[in-house]
């Protein structure tokens, strides 16, 4: 294949370009095309048998007053809430205590990975016996220590705080993005500080977080989509979206209207509606960081 | 005093925390070890009474497990090869590209990042559709054909891009071409990249929950989470023989981290992990 392509007189740097085609055909069909369709389906009716028939708005009036696309909303934004932040801390103060010098290390380490290979459907299925009120360990260990514990997964009140629970366990990427940001920060600098009287709150505050700020930035930007989109395998395995809807969010709003009801257009409205809100949260996030002079996502790679 | 007493506390902060970690891993290993027919108990215990491996016999009795084992594999088998190449040649050509023209292709994959994966679920069921791979095991492996992810691309692009401009231009000096570079230059460069990456999709594709959901019909190529799903239906309150499988599903990935994980721990100098 190399003589051939030089046979076309190309220039290396195009030669190098090539080997970028796969990779830009691939988007291009698998990702590009099929978003910018399915966001066209939303001005459409659509049940995958007859053609496409123009709709104007409609599917976004019919989105809007179904009353179960109304509370997935809601309960999308609810659990984006709690997990995020928890995951956020939960992986970096980990990633603080795994960072350096000790026995063991790397087996600590491993530990803490581990729960994020386990496949997702296996990690349901765990967390359901888990979580189950009568027989699940956790609530046996609650019990013997003397709490009332709660349904969990069955009770509407606590279903949402139990898959936000389960989250906490799959922090894996989190945890080797913010090792990787420690390991590459200068070791000096933290004696320095110390040298200088910073005792440890005051050098996590004023030179670990801000080194690590834009690090931080992408890895919520990360969970918040990945919130929105990825967790539907957990609750389509373990609820449903019950118990009485306290669980059902908009992926599995999408889900049932596409692929249930076969109606695609509303299906599509949702998701505009959807991608609307997380551009919404990226913006307020965007500024957020700006207010506190924290660089963003682009400049994180190219360093 | 202190000084002497906070590496102790901190080693044992460090071992309950991966105790924590690993708590759901073992509490789901040893309710699959329950004796079938037994009631469960109500009483706090880690392992049961009479451990037994009797469910793991009853899972494959029950369902064809032998052969949704075997699709699992096929798909990482078929998956993980493209994707290797596929983002590392990607992640080669960005790297050697010009600044600006890098910064667009930044910009490109991290868009397409942020595409929910949801919005692509029904136009890419009529694409599979059309293309006649709805029902095959070619609607699971799809994505390998952009490299699963710009993520992985863009992982490959950190490590090619740390390797410098002088030894590209050696290789081209002794006349090898841009996939001798990539393949003999390059890549073993980035071993640890790759590693990684392979792992990664490894486990992306073991996993995978929604694909076989939404683009397989029969059960031909049906893989073990659909199988979990199944069993789920099948039994519900047979918690042993749920969580047997559920094991072994869980089996393949960690034995292979755990086996791969050494490489990520001999970190070379300059090397990102």
């Amino acid at each position: 294949m190399p003589e051939r392509l030089s046979r076309l007189r190309l220039s290396r740097q195009d030669r190098w370009g090539l080997l970028l085609l796969p990779y830009a055909l691939g988007i291009f069909v698998l990702v590009i095309v099929p978003a910018v369709f399915s966001f066209g389906l939303a001005f459409f009716h659509y049940d995958a048998l007859s053609p496409p028939v123009w709709a104007g708005t409609l599917n976004f009036v019919l989105a809007y007053t179904d009353e179960l696309f109304l509370l997935s909303v809601r309960h999308s934004l609810a659990l984006i809430l709690l997990p995020v932040p928890l995951r956020l801390f939960g992986a970096f103060f980990v990633a603080r205590l795994l960072q350096r010098n000790g026995r063991f290390l790397n087996w600590f380490r491993a530990a803490v990975y581990l729960p994020t290979i386990v496949p997702g459907a296996a990690f349901a299925l765990a967390w359901l016996w888990i979580l189950n009120p009568l027989y699940g360990p956790l609530n046996l260990l609650l019990r013997a220590l003397g709490f009332a514990p709660p349904a969990w997964l069955i009770d509407p009140t606590w279903a949402r705080p139990a898959l936000a629970l389960m989250a906490l366990w799959q922090i894996g990427e989190g945890f080797i993005v913010c090792l990787a940001a420690l390991y590459d920060m200068p070791p000096d600098l933290e004696d320095a500080a110390r040298i200088d009287g910073a005792n440890g709150r005051a050098t996590l505050r004023h030179i670990i977080l801000p080194l690590l700020a834009p690090i931080l930035l992408l890895l919520t930007f990360r969970d918040v989509i990945l919130t929105f989109q990825e967790t539907f395998t957990q609750i389509y395995l373990t609820t449903q979206g019950g118990p009485y809807y306290a669980t059902y969010t908009m992926p599995l709003f999408i889900y049932e209207q596409g692929f249930d009801l076969q109606a695609f257009g509303v299906a599509s409205a949702a998701m505009w509606v959807m991608y609307a809100i997380t551009g919404l949260i990226v913006v307020a996030l965007v500024v957020i960081a700006r207010q506190w002079h924290i660089g963003t996502t682009e400049e994180t790679f190219v360093l | 005093m202190s000084s002497k007493r906070r590496p102790f506390l901190r080693a044992l902060l460090r071992l309950l925390t991966a105790l924590l970690f690993l708590l759901p891993l073992l509490w789901m290993l040893a309710a699959s070890l329950h004796p079938p027919g037994e009631p469960l108990p109500t009483t706090l215990r880690l392992l049961p009474q009479h451990p037994t491996l009797a469910n793991y016999g009853r899972i494959f009795r029950l369902l064809p497990l032998g052969r949704y084992t075997l699709n699992s594999l096929l798909v990482v088998a078929l998956a993980v090869p493209i994707t290797l190449v596929v983002s590392s040649w990607a992640g080669l050509g960005m790297a050697r590209l010009s600044k600006p023209a890098q910064r667009r292709w930044i910009t490109l994959s991290l868009a397409v990042l942020m595409v929910p994966g949801i919005a692509l679920w029904s136009m890419r069921f009529l694409l599979y559709r059309e293309l006649g791979w709805y029902d095959t095991v070619w609607a699971l492996i799809a994505p390998a054909w952009m490299g699963t992810s710009p993520f992985y691309v863009l992982m490959f692009y950190r490590a090619f891009r740390r390797i410098p401009g002088a030894i590209f231009d050696a290789a081209q000096l002794e006349g090898a071409g841009v996939l001798q570079t990539w393949r003999l230059v390059a890549l073993p460069m980035a071993r640890t990249t790759a590693v990684g990456v392979g792992l990664l999709t490894f486990v992306f594709y073991w996993g995978d929950f929604t694909s076989p959901l939404l683009y397989l019909r029969s059960g031909r190529h049906a893989t073990l989470p659909v199988a979990l799903q199944t069993l789920q239906q099948l039994s519900r309150s047979d918690w042993a023989l749920m969580l047997a499988a559920a094991v072994w599903t869980t089996l393949v990935p960690v034995v292979l981290f755990l086996l791969l994980q050494p490489i990520f721990n001999r970190r070379p100098k300059g090397e990102r992990p």
